[in-house]
């Protein structure tokens, strides 16, 4: 069975870890941040899961709804722990927030050799991507913590992409492809 | 008909999507490729992309996609920032 690391478990990373929850693969999900009440509206978090580290909250809910164990890492990813928190992927799923720390992914999977899907957001909510890391180019936010399409009225666009991350992921590990897409509201366009 | 040298040009401004009705020199500059684009928006020139007179291309993104055995034309994709995933 492959290693799933999923890097990031708001908006993107754990509506994706419900998506590919059937997959033939042992999920690990990092995070070190924590719920709060605003990410009840656009990320799979819950209210219970409210002050709770992101990574074990959902860790908890994927095994009370479906049974699902996954393993946690609930730490900040740092040039100091890249090894030991992405050391047994196959797969690195990045769903960050920051150009730093995507960065450390970055270099990470390509010094090592390992898969990577990246998935990123647009501010205002309206473009996603769903890209490999062949493809995939960093952008950093413009001012560190500017606000983010953390409204409850981004969601379905928010679900669109962590779908066709799930769907490329799915591709990956049972037919080896590497497929990619732009997508906005309503469509995607390949790469 | 895209000559080799040419590529097709996709945007995405307010979550619409379109592409450029002609193909752009694949190594034209990038703000003059922001221009084109933006001009296009203005005047309701991009098939998808409703015309919109505030369009600001400033801080978007121009990306480069050579042709392969998948993607038959080269392609540059005008395109948001997209720092987040997590939040």
């Amino acid at each position: 069975m492959k290693t799933v690391v999923i890097v990031g478990v708001g908006a993107l990373g754990s509506h994706l870890a419900l998506l590919v929850r059937n997959l033939d693969a042992q999920l690990v999900l990092v995070d070190f941040d924590r719920v709060e009440q605003k990410n009840v509206l656009s990320q799979f978090h819950t209210r219970m899961g409210v002050g709770r580290n992101k990574a074990q909250a959902l860790a908890q809910a994927l095994q009370g709804m479906f049974g699902l164990k996954v393993e946690t890492v609930p730490h900040r990813l740092t040039a100091d722990n890249t090894d030991a928190v992405l050391g047994k992927a196959d797969v690195v799923v990045d769903c960050l927030d920051n150009g730093a720390s995507r960065r450390l992914v970055q270099e990470w999977v390509r010094a090592h050799e390992v898969a990577c899907l990246h998935g990123a957001l647009s501010a205002d909510g309206q473009y996603g991507r769903a890209v490999w890391d062949e493809l995939f180019h960093i952008d950093n936010e413009d001012v560190q913590g500017a606000p983010t399409c953390e409204g409850g009225e981004h969601l379905p666009f928010i679900a669109q992409v962590a779908a066709q991350m799930a769907f490329a992921l799915q591709q990956h590990l049972e037919h080896d492809r590497k497929r990619s897409w732009d997508l906005f509201p309503g469509g995607a366009n390949p790469l | 008909m895209i000559n080799r040298d040419e590529a097709l040009v996709n945007i995405t401004w307010r979550g619409q999507n379109g592409d450029l009705p002609d193909p752009v020199a694949y190594d034209a500059p990038a703000q003059r490729v922001l221009a084109w684009v933006a001009e296009a928006i203005r005047t309701g020139g991009v098939p998808g992309v409703a015309a919109d007179s505030r369009v600001d291309l400033r801080d978007f993104v121009v990306e480069r996609y050579a042709a392969t055995g998948n993607r038959a034309v080269n392609r540059i994709v005008v395109r948001p920032k997209t720092p987040f995933g997590a939040l």
